[in-house]
């Protein structure tokens, strides 16, 4: 049962995004923390991976509801979302031109919009979820 | 996504590349040799700044980046020292020293303005984040 009221909505994907965004945060904490450490190269978790990735995750669910002919193999949802965790491990190394502390912070900023922002729509997701069990407003 | 964020820091990174090359001018004021060790008294360098076609967004906002790093043409200062070692010794500046010609005040001025405007880009930035803060407050 549970699995089934949460696949509906946006959820799965909002934990995503959140997972990674703290995966990020962490690499790019750890850019700072090495700032003068000599022979350091500046990393990074590839945004546009990630972002394709989770897309296909989702056109692979919305695909679940489609009639399923006999002998084709039905993508698990689960199967897809592991793909997308993987793109968290996928550190980039800079090649250490350009790359400055504004640019680092700047990053870890819109990081962390992105993190609240996910955030705050699952909050209202289980909000909505609360009023329609409660019954009440 | 090219966001203000991203402009607003292309603006620091400028400003901070301006204020090493005020503080590497008053630093080298009475420096006589080059980085090679030739007798060259010390230039002023200065950097030049552009629009950044890399850092652009959709409705033409801009950053700004460092073109290149100039180095100022002006003749040294002389000063008649006819028994220091590094004095010319022959022409008719023979006996003199050349000395670097930096303009101190024109350095602390240009490092004020630097300074500000460092601040004046940290401003936008929190006016940038306070946006996205309120934009979520929505949600709450």
């Amino acid at each position: 049962m549970f699995p089934t009221i949460f696949d509906q909505s946006t959820v799965p994907v909002l934990e995503q995004m959140i997972g990674f965004a703290q995966a990020r945060h962490e690499v790019l904490a750890g850019n700072i923390a090495n700032f003068d450490t000599p022979g350091y190269k500046v990393r990074d978790l590839s945004v546009d991976a990630f972002q394709s990735r989770l897309q296909e995750a989702i056109e692979a669910r919305n695909e679940q509801h489609m009639e399923v002919s006999p002998g084709l193999l039905k993508k698990e949802p689960v199967q897809e979302m592991q793909k997308v965790r993987e793109t968290f491990k996928n550190i980039e190394f800079h090649d250490g031109s350009d790359i400055s502390i504004e640019h680092q912070v700047t990053e870890l900023t819109k990081n962390q919009f992105m993190h609240n922002l996910a955030i705050s729509i699952m909050t209202s997701q289980f909000q909505l979820l609360q009023t329609a069990i409660s019954e009440r407003v | 996504m090219i966001t203000a964020l991203d402009i607003s820091t292309s603006a620091l990174v400028a400003q901070r590349v301006r204020l090493n090359a005020i503080s590497s001018n008053i630093a080298n004021m009475s420096t006589l040799r080059n980085e090679n060790g030739e007798m060259e008294p010390y230039k002023a360098r200065y950097p030049i700044f552009k629009v950044d076609d890399k850092i652009r967004t959709e409705h033409g906002a801009a950053g700004v980046k460092v073109e290149r790093i100039e180095t100022e043409d002006v003749e040294p200062q002389y000063k008649y020292q006819p028994n220091h070692p590094l004095a010319i010794k022959e022409g008719d500046k023979k006996g003199y020293v050349a000395y670097p010609n930096i303009n101190m005040t024109r350095e602390f001025v240009d490092a004020l303005e630097a300074t500000r405007a460092y601040e004046a880009n940290i401003g936008v930035m929190e006016v940038s984040k306070n946006l996205g803060q309120q934009t979520l407050r929505i949600l709450a």
